[in-house]
């Protein structure tokens, strides 16, 4: 798998995971969507974690969701992430 | 004349493994070769039952650690390691609060953060320069599992660990081949099985805090497992293949009400709170069961057990046969304290860049202090009105002889276990035949509740002949059923439901104890020990030749073996 698969990939996860918890459609949500103001609640930023590490087999840092606040800034990290390993 | 330096030797590097928790700090010191050379928790160095927030690297007992282990603080390197990554108390993460006060959860916090950033910052107290020191932290759960490697007697296994909490949630599993391990999974978020306990300790009566989760486990044999409220204690939990997570807040505030009613207030009659005790209990086994039977490995027989959950020694019991594994191993230290030696030891591989965690030599739990060499001439002063006697080379007789005509005798022999659980080193020994000893020891020596059980210690090789599910127990970290026909023969160390949380000892491991037993077989007929903590309710087990005798003058125990000196009271007619 390539790497600009891998980003789209979990590009394609997130936005899916982020409008079923947050209840939008996922063509509302774009990199620059702020967490906080779709409503994601930190226990689910958490879950969301979790389940971001059982997907694409990567350890995140469990600060990580809450330094980054936008989903272009938390993919980039993950990216970051899988170039480490 | 030449100069010949008298004290030279290589530079060593030591590695100190820190438990940074902020509950049951404890220090452990690995050396060169990856062996732990020392361990021990704080509370039994400042007598003080968990020690809470207190630095794991105290440091008058940093100072009797580094001489036990021959380190020099004015040449030696010195790698710190904590056991925790994150501090928890920096990720800006809203507590939850549906099972546990959120007020706990910011204690523990706040303590967890003042001993991350302070940890080994008292080697410099002892001479250590800063420069030959450096403080590395390691995963919480990478900590557990390499203490459970340590200790384990094979070289691949599952190796689980469950907890209250840990870097990011309360369960995490790790593959281990050739003595590797492999992160598998964790699970994410508030969902854990020792936050459930904890939440059923507090129901039953009792206080967490104070670690009486081991009062709703002995409680649950005098209750009855309900079936509709064991439903709705499952319904706390779900556990997707194997991680963990809570239900919803809303469900958990109507659990929590459901369970009120069979809830038993603090100054309430204990057996009030027996029926929730065992319905929890078994609440707890059927969660637990489900992770366990989710990590299984094809062509892999062993499970490694670590974290809190693995004192949950009725539920460790039966587990071997069952699930998928055929053998489970916990080792003598599976809580946070035993996280000072998964510390140490992964600083020692990150350091000498080994990937296999270290085998112990030898799988002993004696890995504390010995008690201090100037024993002969306090045992002298403390002699008014006692009698004592050098029994050296004798004292397992003498002291078999001493129980065989019921007495109850402390001992101190050796170097402390290192663990929670009292192996026959700093222990109060009974001969379990007479049937009245457990009420005795319970009311006039620990001062505990009479219901609690007292656990008993067999030999490796008759176990089968003693308990239904046979298996080794050397740290006392499983219960199983006493088999019918030998129940009435120990009275005082089977259980209300029929069981006992046995240690199991060899010649070959434990010579001192097995010939105990060998005595005690030839006078009551049964090659058992009662076996219980040397200490009194509430406070940490002894430290000193001081704390024992003070446990002797303030209780009603019989004598205290102190290496090769017993003391002991006079018989009374």
């Amino acid at each position: 798998m390539t790497e600009n698969a891998t980003r789209n990939d979990v590009a394609a996860f997130l936005t899916r995971r982020l409008a079923e918890i947050t209840k939008r459609d996922p063509s509302a949500i774009t990199g620059s969507s702020v967490f906080v103001e779709m409503g994601l609640q930190s226990i689910d930023a958490v879950l969301l974690c979790g389940e971001v590490e059982d997907t694409f087999g990567i350890e995140l840092d469990p600060a990580s969701i809450f330094e980054h606040d936008t989903l272009d800034s938390f993919l980039k990290h993950i990216d970051e992430r899988i170039a480490a390993q | 004349m030449t100069l010949r330096p008298t004290t030279f030797r290589p530079e060593t590097t030591w590695y100190l493994g820190l438990s940074t928790s902020g509950h049951d700090p404890a220090l452990a010191i690995a050396d060169e070769t990856g062996r732990i050379r020392f361990a021990e928790a704080t509370e039994r160095f400042v007598q003080d039952k968990r020690a809470w927030g207190i630095a794991p690297d105290h440091v008058n007992h940093l100072e009797h650690a580094l001489k036990v282990c021959g380190a020099d603080p004015e040449r030696d390197r010195f790698v710190v390691a904590t056991s925790w990554k994150s501090v928890k108390a920096a990720l800006d993460i809203s507590v939850h609060d549906a099972m546990l006060p959120a007020t706990d959860t910011l204690w523990i916090r706040g303590l967890q953060a003042g001993l991350q950033a302070g940890a080994g910052t008292n080697l410099l107290r002892l001479g250590v320069e800063d420069a030959r020191r450096e403080t590395l932290h390691f995963d919480h759960h990478l900590c557990h599992a390499a203490t459970a490697a340590y200790f384990a007697p094979v070289d691949d296994a599952v190796n689980l660990v469950l907890d209250g909490e840990g870097e990011v949630g309360a369960a995490s599993l790790f593959s281990m081949s050739g003595r590797r391990l492999t992160r598998k999974w964790r699970s994410w978020g508030p969902g854990s099985l020792g936050t459930f306990y904890a939440w059923l300790t507090f129901h039953c009566g009792f206080d967490w805090r104070l670690g009486e989760e081991w009062k709703v486990m002995g409680l649950a044999a005098y209750g009855t497992v309900l079936p509709d409220l064991m439903n709705e204690l499952t319904g706390l939990l779900s556990a997707d293949r194997g991680r963990l997570k809570f239900t919803d807040d809303r469900t958990i505030a109507a659990i929590d009400a459901l369970t009120r009613a069979h809830a038993r207030a603090p100054g309430a009659p204990v057996m009030d709170g027996a029926d929730l005790a065992a319905t929890g209990q078994a609440a707890y086994a059927a969660l637990a069961d489900l992770v366990i039977s989710a990590v299984r490995e094809d062509g892999v027989p062993d499970l490694l057990l670590s974290g809190g959950c693995a004192l949950n020694s009725s539920y460790n019991g039966t587990i071997a046969g069952r699930l998928g594994f055929e053998r489970l191993h916990v080792p003598p230290c599976p809580a946070d304290d035993g996280n000072a030696i998964g510390a140490a030891l992964l600083a020692f591989m990150q350091d000498r860049d080994e990937e296999a965690v270290p085998q112990s030599p030898d799988a002993s739990p004696f890995l504390g202090t010995t008690p201090e060499r100037a024993l002969e001439r306090k045992m002298m002063f403390a002699a008014n009105g006692l009698v004592v006697a050098n029994v050296a080379g004798r004292s397992a007789d003498v002291v078999a002889g001493r129980l065989s005509q019921g007495r109850v005798i402390g001992v101190m022999r050796g170097a402390a276990e290192f663990g929670p659980r009292a192996l026959g080193h700093r222990s109060i020994l009974a001969d379990p035949t007479y049937p009245g000893i457990k009420d005795r020891i319970n009311a006039e020596i620990k001062g505990r509740e009479p219901y609690r059980p007292l656990a008993p210690v067999v030999p490796e090789a008759e176990v089968g002949d003693w308990f239904e599910r046979p298996q080794p127990s050397p740290y006392m970290s499983v219960t199983l059923p006493w088999r019918n026909a030998v129940r009435d023969l120990v009275p005082s160390v089977v259980h209300a439901d029929g069981t006992g949380r046995l240690q199991t000892v060899s010649p070959e491991t434990q010579p001192w104890m097995s010939g105990l037993l060998e005595a005690l077989r030839r006078t009551s007929g049964a090659p058992v020990a009662l076996n219980t903590s040397l200490n009194v309710m509430g406070k940490p087990i002894a430290h000193s030749v001081e704390d024992a005798l003070a446990i002797l003058a303030t209780t009603g125990l019989d004598g205290v073996l102190c290496e090769d000196f017993l003391v002991e009271k006079p018989v009374v007619d």
